[in-house]
């Protein structure tokens, strides 16, 4: 598993594994307006700007080339095959194991441990877009490294890349909150942990996790050995969300430099330019990943999901 | 008490106003007493200096739309002679004047022209300036009244905020949200969040968080686009019933102000001023000489994207910028986009072009970045009625381009003269000093 797939595999999956019917529908329905991209070498996606009027000739294309990798746009367009007429964009958020910056495995590339990160990373960026954000119509895509969550609800679709980011920053918890209010009458300083609605508590949410899952070869900026070794030694507060005796004993000061360096470690969990690039590619739902020999699926369920048995094409079960 | 009127003459008061007032199309153009005495009576309490008298409504539509223009040239000297569109006497006229020059925008150009923007976008900064010479409590009651009316017709949501978020006005962060809609009224706070505050008053973290600032940037945005819409609703009425030509007449003059050359009082004015005018690649900074030379390396995108193109446009566009403080869109200065289409796009295609490799070729989507970047939102089009749905990015400062594109930045004598400050002071420097 996680093996590059040989050519032969390539050919055995797309003809006898793959069918056009795994294609998502919120794919199939605009397959005429996106632009498809190929990767028939391994070395990215230079064959761009493919349109298929209809799903048949997409089914055809794939059946005939089997290539190594297929994408299609987030964007809808006029006329894709000259990437013109632009109409909307799906907005996407894309979690790959691999870069995600707090993994307790150390992996290399991917494993079942920092898979299972990117899930609870995701599940949490989800349950922000719903509650604080509204959004409800998305499809969950493993990638074959990560997941993609892709919205499509009509309101965003047509946003920019500068409203694409203040999302991207809001969910990830890229910033450390105002620390100063002003109620007309005097000012406030309320340290954002107590705040139990709005950005501070997403951005609450996301410290915590990062922190308990913070190892001792984490790299931190502006955080040294020792403040990290009192941040681990101390963590086990905020499992009981014991937030100010956590602040206490590690020091209001030292408080600051840890979040502030979560903050900016937060942007890592997304790839920001995927948000924000309106005529971004993404893998193909259904077609095979084959550097690692993982197809490319759409997710139902995320907590009954496992990619290890959901996502394995069956050649990989047949092999030596 | 300061009528709803005052700020929002959409508002069902306001309509009562004109019902009751009537408008009478026949005299728009005559003397108008009414509207003398009261103004007088302004200029008297405020003690104006030099100050405007209008005589008809046709008068004081116009003085509407050039205090709007005048503001963007010359912000320091405009207060005090437009004193009195700023006084809740004039509340009753104003709002009559309100409608004749929506009605005279949507008949000729309708919603989505330039004109029907500028229209929404100066009752905007006449609200923004009315509600900063409001007594404090005048204020807040005021903005209260206005944002129930609005949040009881609808909800608001996050999504109808994008102008807001785009200019940078307000920040999703700053916006308590829930379920996608922007938590503005007490009760509404209450309801969703009570439950979950400990230790503190809901109340009083209601008044901490919801912010009268918020409430007053949303309340404008619903003001400004709502005068879209009755404009448009104005322009579908007109293509059922002629016209009147006294509203058209009044169109045209109210276009012909917005179309007034724009004038520049920087203090980088030697003799003459730095004026928009032609570019001269002679006296680019070297920085921006080696940028249109194109990329060799890496960095394409942030060297033609977000180096050249702003720098580019506001030289040839707006060179003194920094020095009026000045908030000028492009189509302020180029209204019918010519030179920018012309001139400065083609300089910046023709840098792109000589990238290795050539930019658009494996990133076509930068052409949209470009004109993003020029304030024309996200779009293949570079059109009109997509200005203002991004911002016009100022050209990036010496020190920027210093820690992110070190490669370009080769200081000659005239850089060290100025102290490295802005490659546009370069330009502006050898230009016109």
């Amino acid at each position: 598993m996680l093996e590059p797939a040989t050519r032969e595999e390539r050919r055995i999956y797309y003809k006898e594994e793959w069918d056009i019917k795994q294609v998502p529908d919120f794919i199939i329905d605009s397959v005429e307006n996106r632009e498809f991209g190929f990767d028939h070498f391994g070395k990215g996606p230079n064959d761009r700007y493919k349109v298929f009027n209809t799903p048949g000739r997409l089914k055809s294309f794939l059946k005939s080339k089997t290539p190594y990798a297929a994408y299609c746009s987030v964007a809808y367009y006029q006329k894709p095959r000259k990437r013109d007429g632009w109409i909307k964009s799906e907005l996407v958020f894309d979690v790959d194991a691999k870069d995600i910056p707090v993994r307790t495995c150390g992996c290399d590339n991917v494993c079942e441990i920092c898979l299972n990160e990117a899930k609870e990373i995701v599940s949490g960026l989800i349950d922000t877009l719903n509650d604080d954000l509204g959004l409800k119509n998305f499809h969950l895509v493993y990638s074959g490294r990560g997941y993609h969550i892709r919205f499509l609800d009509e309101d965003v679709m047509d946003i920019n890349s500068d409203v694409r980011s203040q999302v991207l920053k809001y969910i990830v918890g890229a910033d450390v909150p105002k620390e100063e209010y002003d109620d007309g009458n005097q000012k406030y300083n309320p340290p954002h942990f107590i705040i139990p609605f709005g950005y501070p508590k997403v951005f609450t949410e996301r410290v915590k996790y990062a922190i308990l899952h913070l190892t001792n070869e984490s790299k931190l900026d502006d955080v040294n050995q020792k403040l990290l070794k009192d941040v681990l030694n101390n963590r086990n507060l905020l499992q009981r969300n014991q937030w100010g005796l956590f602040k206490t004993n590690i020091g209001p000061i030292r408080y600051k430099k840890v979040i502030n360096a979560i903050a900016s470690l937060n942007m890592g969990l997304v790839d920001a330019k995927v948000t924000i690039d309106l005529k971004r590619i993404l893998r193909l739902p259904s077609s095979l990943h084959s550097k690692v020999s993982m197809k490319c699926t759409e997710v139902k369920n995320i907590e009954k999901f496992d990619p290890f048995k959901d996502a394995v094409p069956e050649f990989v079960w047949e092999r030596k | 008490m300061i009528s709803m009127s005052f700020i929002n003459p959409l508002s069902d008061e306001g309509k009562e106003m004109v019902k009751q007032e009537g408008i009478d199309l026949e005299r728009i153009f005559d003397e108008n007493e009414q509207i003398i005495n009261i103004v007088n009576s302004i200029n008297s309490k405020e003690k104006a200096v030099n100050p405007i008298i209008p005589q008809s409504y046709f008068d004081l539509v116009i003085k509407r739309v050039e205090w709007y223009i005048e503001r963007k040239n010359d912000p320091k000297n405009v207060k005090n002679k437009f004193d009195f569109l700023f006084h809740p006497d004039i509340t009753k006229l104003d709002v009559i004047a309100f409608y004749i020059l929506c009605q005279a925008i949507g008949i000729k150009f309708g919603s989505t022209s330039r004109e029907s923007r500028a229209i929404a976008e100066l009752h905007g900064e006449i609200i923004e300036n009315r509600l900063k010479y409001l007594q404090e409590t005048d204020k807040l009651e005021i903005i209260d009244k206005i944002m129930n009316d609005f949040i009881i017709q609808d909800r608001i949501k996050w999504t109808q905020l994008v102008d807001l978020l785009s200019s940078k006005k307000i920040s999703l962060q700053s916006l308590v949200l829930k379920n996608g809609e922007v938590i503005l009224d007490r009760e509404d706070f209450i309801e969703n969040f009570a439950h979950v505050i400990k230790n503190q008053r809901p109340e009083r973290m209601y008044n901490v968080f919801i912010g009268k600032k918020i409430k007053e940037l949303i309340m404008i945005k619903m003001i400004m686009q709502n005068t879209e819409d009755y404009i448009e609703s104005v322009h579908e009425r007109a293509n059922i019933i002629e016209p009147n030509p006294k509203l058209l007449k009044i169109a045209n003059e109210v276009s012909e102000v917005l179309s007034r050359e724009i004038r520049y009082h920087g203090s980088f004015s030697g003799p003459g001023g730095a004026k928009a005018s032609p570019l001269n690649h002679d006296l680019f900074p070297p920085c921006i000489k080696l940028a249109l030379e194109g990329i060799k390396s890496g960095g394409r995108n942030e060297v033609i994207v977000l180096f050249l193109t702003p720098f580019l446009s506001y030289a040839r566009l707006n060179p003194s910028v920094f020095s009026n403080n000045n908030t000028l869109k492009v189509s302020d200065v180029d209204p019918d986009l010519k030179i920018t289409k012309n001139e400065i796009l083609p300089m910046i295609y023709d840098a792109a072009d000589k990238c290795s490799p050539p930019l658009f070729d494996d990133q076509p989507q930068e052409k949209i970045n470009i004109n993003a970047k020029l304030g024309f939102g996200m779009h293949d089009d570079f059109s009109i009625q997509h200005e203002g749905e991004t911002k016009w990015y100022t050209p990036m400062s010496c020190d920027k381009v210093k820690m992110n594109m070190p490669s370009l930045c080769k200081p000659d004598e005239v850089c060290k003269r100025l102290k490295e400050i802005n490659p546009l002071f370069y330009y502006i420097d050898r230009k016109y000093r």
